[in-house]
């Protein structure tokens, strides 16, 4: 018996082919289990599923072979999916092929049944189907971390890196980001709020699109081989009609743009080249167009059409809608805590007193956040850890159900200690406290397994730099999409910089003409942010860069999506840049 | 020699494998004692779990030495 053997993380193909053994078989049995939307009583939106592959093929085979000595087949193709399978998907496809349906039918029960006992596959998790607003994610660890610098206890089998407590990389950081966060747990919601989140499951093409041969054109269909000049009109067929029927020769259908043509091997006479005279039409001039879009020419049922990580813009919703798929399954809705520090900040209505200045971190925050469809609690916390300590209460109070934490501090070291003591006492681990960039060198990064934390330098520009390079790393990577990547530019004037031990990202707007790098004095200065549309990443001990020359930059506003980048880079002829690692 | 661990075992040892190197072959009995000084938490499982030899059911008289990749298999729930 031929035995064929899948194990696929993409959805199962609508349609398999059956064994080339026609003829010899007379019966092709095919099975689909699917994913059921209750799981020990509970409803669920999918499951997930592992395997041990190389195992499981061994003992898929085994058993069919034992299997076929009994029950003599001709053929069998197993596929199995793994990994995330929403409810009402495939999980398994078995197809028998047998000269007789009878052996067939047997096998599949008799296989179906010691797959269930023996086949090294595992259900490894339930996704429950829940309201979003009310989903409780996983609580706060409640261990303090231990001081910084210390080696934290590994878990047995797995090496825990140490607290990074020296100056990192950019690189560097950016992995440590990559590795340290997860994407949360996925949700299904209805596709009229699905905008702007990110698809977690591969959606496939129900049906074929179109679902039917359809005319382009007002006109006449008429039988593609027929040479007649003249033809009786015998129905008409406008858009929502479905009238099958064979066309004789001589026969000659009305239809609308857009209608389902009775039949196949038809052409489509525009009304243009014909000579209507009541039930019957001359063709004055033929085409050789035939002017039928044909069943499936724009998708076959079963193709993906969307991938998982693709952030859902107006066109893949309109796409999630003509595939049927209601209740697309994608990341939740992040949940950020913003606290501000900084004895000297007054909200922004306020004159401030001499020594004082406004609150602009937490506008530059929340704007920031926009892009991300993050739900945002904000609050300020006094630079007295004692003071904000009982202002709070406990750990769990502070930072309720957050996934990020963000902590704008000063920029002074006193301030820092203050961020870092702030966040080890909400049970946060430090990562890294310090990175190789201007502006933003002093950004601390911490974890407390699932939620992330960063304790942003005090400065606005600072700030602005830290979330596109880091935040938005942790965010993107917290909803499973695609890693923003540095893109190739050139410089439309030239970029004046003393050679600086550390990498530089410098504030720039981009145009037609290319980069243009802004002015900026220190990491204080707030008002090149209005014009700032990139960021320029200048290497470590280069200096001054030339206009023309080619450079990497990471675009902020709008975090333009990685489908522009790519179509921008293909369309310069330009190399792209490698992903951020 | 590696011992893979799958599905709840992963939850239970925070891994998904591990390297021991018994000096000579172990039979199931020395095995499950050489895995649970490392990972106490799957003495829970060991009544369920199955042992695997090279993608193979190990039989009760079946020896596991440095060159076998052993796994440990969770009562199965596939299709």
């Amino acid at each position: 018996m031929e035995i064929e053997i899948q194990f696929t993380n993409e959805p199962i193909a609508a349609k398999i082919p059956p064994p080339p053994s026609i003829g010899a078989h007379g019966a092709w049995l095919e099975f689909r289990g699917v994913v059921r939307g209750k799981e020990n009583g509970q409803n669920i939106s999918a499951l997930e599923y592992e395997a041990y592959p190389e195992m499981a093929e061994r003992e898929i085979r085994r058993v069919l072979e034992s299997l076929s000595a009994k029950r003599p087949c001709l053929a069998t193709k197993v596929i199995h999916r793994l990994g995330v399978i929403s409810v009402g998907d495939t999980v398994i496809y078995v197809g028998v092929a047998s000269a007789h349906r009878g052996e067939a039918l047997e096998l599949l029960t008799e296989f179906m049944h010691r797959l269930k006992q023996d086949v090294p596959i595992w259900k490894r998790r339930a996704f429950p189907l829940e309201d979003e607003s009310k989903q409780a994610r996983v609580p706060l660890a409640p261990s303090p971390s231990p001081p910084s610098g210390e080696r934290v206890a590994a878990r047995p089998g797995e090496e825990k890196p140490a607290v990074k407590t020296s100056l990192i990389s950019l690189d560097e950081a950016l992995a440590e980001i990559r590795s340290r966060c997860q994407p949360l747990p996925a949700v299904r919601i209805p596709l009229a709020e699905a905008f702007g989140r990110v698809l977690r499951e591969t959606v496939c093409v129900r049906e074929d699109l179109p679902p039917f041969d359809r005319s382009t054109r007002d006109g006449y269909a008429i039988r593609a081989d027929d040479p007649a000049e003249t033809f009786s009109i015998v129905d008409t067929l406008h858009a929502a009609d479905w009238k099958p029927r064979q066309l004789k020769p001589g026969e000659a259908v009305r239809v609308a743009t857009g209608a389902a043509l009775p039949c196949e091997n038809l052409r489509v006479v525009m009304q243009e080249n014909v000579e209507h005279s009541r039930d019957q039409i001359r063709i004055l001039r033929r085409e050789s167009a035939v002017n039928i879009s044909i069943r499936g020419e724009d998708l076959r049922a079963g193709k993906p059409l969307l991938h998982s990580g693709a952030k859902l813009d107006a066109g893949a919703l309109a796409l999630l809608a003509t595939a049927g798929n209601a209740n697309p399954f994608v990341s939740p809705r992040l949940r950020v805590c913003h606290f501000t520090t900084g004895d000297e900040l007054v909200p922004p209505d306020q004159t401030p007193k001499p020594g004082q200045i406004r609150d602009s971190n937490s506008y530059l925050i929340r704007g920031l956040l926009h892009n991300f469809l993050c739900e945002l609690q904000q609050a300020h916390v006094p630079e007295n850890f004692e003071l904000a300590k009982s202002q709070i209460g406990s750990p769990q109070s502070a930072i309720g159900n957050a996934d990020v934490l963000l902590v704008s501090g000063g920029a002074s070291v006193g301030e820092r200690d203050f961020t870092r003591q702030w966040l080890e006492w909400l049970g946060f681990e430090i990562v890294f406290s310090q990175v190789n960039v201007r502006p933003g060198r002093p950004l601390i990064f911490g974890v407390n397994d699932p939620r992330v934390a960063f304790g942003l330098p005090g400065n606005p520009l600072s700030h602005f730099v830290c979330f596109y390079l880091f935040v938005a790393a942790a965010l993107t990577k917290l909803v499973g999409e695609e890693p923003k990547t540095f893109s190739r530019g050139q410089l439309a004037a030239k970029l004046d910089d003393a050679p600086n031990p550390r990498e530089t990202l410098w504030p720039a707007r981009l145009d037609s003409a290319g980069l243009h790098p802004l002015a900026w004095a220190s990491s204080g200065d707030i008002t090149c942010l209005t014009e700032t549309n990139a960021l320029i990443r200048v290497p470590a001990n280069r200096g001054s860069i030339e206009t023309g020359e080619e450079v990497d930059f990471l675009p902020t506003t709008g975090m333009l999506t990685t489908k522009w980048q790519g179509r921008r880079a293909a369309a310069s002829g330009r190399r792209s840049a490698p992903p951020i690692p | 020699m590696r011992v893979l661990f799958f599905a709840q075992l992963k939850d239970a040892t925070g891994c998904d494998s591990a390297e021991i190197a018994p000096p000579s072959p172990l039979n199931a009995e020395q095995l499950w004692a050489e895995l649970l000084k490392k990972f106490p938490k799957l003495e829970a499982y060991r009544s369920s779990v199955r042992l695997a030899k090279n993608c193979e059911y190990a039989a009760p008289e079946t020896t596991f030495a440095n060159a076998d990749d052993v796994a440990l298999v969770p009562p199965v729930s596939g299709g």
